[in-house]
């Protein structure tokens, strides 16, 4: 592989089984045993990620837990921890931020950036790559990718060893997903075992078949992964906007199970957070509320208001049934304010709004759908050849981030 | 790494997409290629019929024999026969 010079490199750096190693951060001599995530409750029984040694004695991630224990009976089944590892990966993502990276993350263990405004920071796209691999950690055991096409940096990524960065170039994108197997794309159960049967077992024999046998056999998802396997679309990647870092936490002096006094835990919370003077006066978008559990392992949930508001009675009504999902008692209750609303009051209408308060009004309704859906959700319509014989190429979703 | 994070990566919509793109179509059609069932209802009616021939002088011509078609479920819906080869779409805007 060679590195490339290019505008829109993007990068990608995963951390592997990075709920497992979250769970772990508190008791981390069981990295080296045989342990496993254990399923959430009231989920399939299906094991997480998997320690290496654990993978040594058989064990593999998806794996039922009967089976599992019964090849590995020293098995340590590790409870999920939620709010640690949404609290971690937002230090890891605070920490590339603060390099000058700007992230994007679909979710915990894995992100994406863009390398084209950092480049001549660092000296070029290998020395960045190493600050960004430095700047998550390496007790995170990170492992980075680069490439034109967002697939083909998340594969590069996903086969480096720890602490490695793999360039990718676009001419040798095809040579590189070639020997990959099957299981690196977003295929079903079903139709991985349809190719299996045909005798497809590596994305190179997977791009090798016409568009359009694929197309007519497997439909959209085949059509789906038959691009990927020639790397995929290319894309751009949009920075995030980092949360607001509001929280108020209360720790009971014993374990609270009765909701009763859970939902009076709640208000008070509810109280603290919107008297927080760093909120100043915004209205609340999207909010977390999570708990620490009396056996270990946390809880958390995420909550869209359906309007920004800062009404204490609204968030005490939407948040208050969530509590009744609980798994457990709870020793510690925390609120968090995941995302602010630039407005601090709302004027009744007398008239119909119009010009740049009607703008105003669709700009903050846009955000408001953007922070339930996720970063790219919305998109403008732009038409670039209206005269065109050919429907698809009269107009483009352009995505609108701002 | 999980295929989940690979496919959320891959299924994430960020970039520059088009509108009315054409969506593989599962089409039986008769000798004389107009179509008799799409996606597995029958065709009740076939409304129009057109071609469309452009990009000739580049690398990805574009050679479409279009059908308006009714199926028998009533819904109405536009196919096409990629005569290059890459067989039947469903399309919208055409």
């Amino acid at each position: 592989m060679r590195s490339v010079e290019h505008v829109f490199v993007i990068a990608c750096i995963i951390i592997p089984g990075f709920e497992l190693r979250a769970a772990l951060l508190t008791r981390p001599g069981l990295m080296l045993r045989p342990a496993a995530l254990a399923p959430a409750p009231g989920t399939e029984p299906l094991l997480g990620p998997v320690t290496a040694a654990a993978e040594a004695k058989g064990v593999r991630p998806g794996m039922r837990m009967g089976e599992a224990l019964a090849t590995c009976p020293s098995l340590v089944l590790v409870e999920q921890d939620p709010s640690a590892a949404d609290q971690a990966w937002e230090e890891i993502l605070r920490r590339l931020e603060d390099n000058g990276f700007a992230v994007g993350s679909e979710e915990p263990g894995c992100v994406h950036f863009e390398t084209g405004g950092i480049e001549r920071l660092y000296g070029g796209l290998q020395p960045a790559l190493r600050r960004a691999l430095a700047a998550v950690g390496s007790a995170w055991d990170p492992r980075a990718g680069a490439a034109e096409r967002r697939f083909a940096a998340l594969a590069a990524a996903s086969v480096a060893r720890p602490g490695q960065v793999l360039i990718v170039s676009d001419e040798g994108t095809d040579a590189f997903l070639a020997p990959l197997p099957l299981a690196t794309l977003p295929l079903g159960a079903g139709v991985q075992a349809e190719l299996r049967e045909l005798g497809v077992r590596r994305l190179g024999e997977l791009a090798r078949l016409p568009a359009g046998s694929v197309a007519e056999r497997l439909g959209p998802e085949g059509t789906q992964a038959w691009g990927l396997a020639h790397g995929g679309r290319r894309g751009r990647v949009r920075g995030r906007r980092p949360p607001p870092e509001i929280v108020e936490v209360l720790e009971f002096p014993e374990a609270v199970g009765n909701e009763l006094t859970l939902r009076r835990a709640l208000a008070a919370l509810v109280e603290r957070v919107l008297g927080r003077p760093d909120r100043a006066g915004r209205f609340v978008r999207k909010v977390a509320v999570s708990a620490r559990l009396v056996g270990g392992g946390s809880w958390r949930r995420t909550l869209t208001l359906r309007e920004p508001a800062a009404e204490p009675d609204r968030l005490r009504i939407a948040l208050g049934p969530k509590l009744a999902e609980l798994p457990a008692p709870v020793v510690e209750l925390r609120l968090e304010l995941v995302e602010l609303a630039d407005e601090v009051g709302r004027q009744l209408e007398l008239v119909r709004p119009a010009g740049a308060e009607r703008n105003s009004r669709l700009t903050q309704g846009l955000r408001q759908v953007r922070a339930s859906t996720g970063t790219g959700s919305v998109c403008s319509v732009v038409e670039v050849a209206p005269w065109s014989r050919i429907p698809e190429a009269r107009a483009l979703f352009v995505p609108r981030d701002e | 790494m999980t295929s989940d994070v690979l496919g959320q990566a891959a299924g994430t919509r960020r970039s520059i997409g088009r509108i009315n793109e054409p969506r593989p179509a599962l089409v039986e059609a008769s000798f004389e290629g107009t179509p008799l069932r799409v996606n597995r209802q029958g065709v009740a009616l076939v409304r129009e019929e057109w071609r469309v021939v452009d990009r000739w002088w580049t690398e990805e011509p574009v050679d479409r024999r279009y059908f308006d078609v009714v199926l028998e479920g009533g819904q109405q819906t536009v196919v096409y026969r990629d005569e290059e080869g890459r067989g039947w779409f469903t399309q919208r805007g055409a």
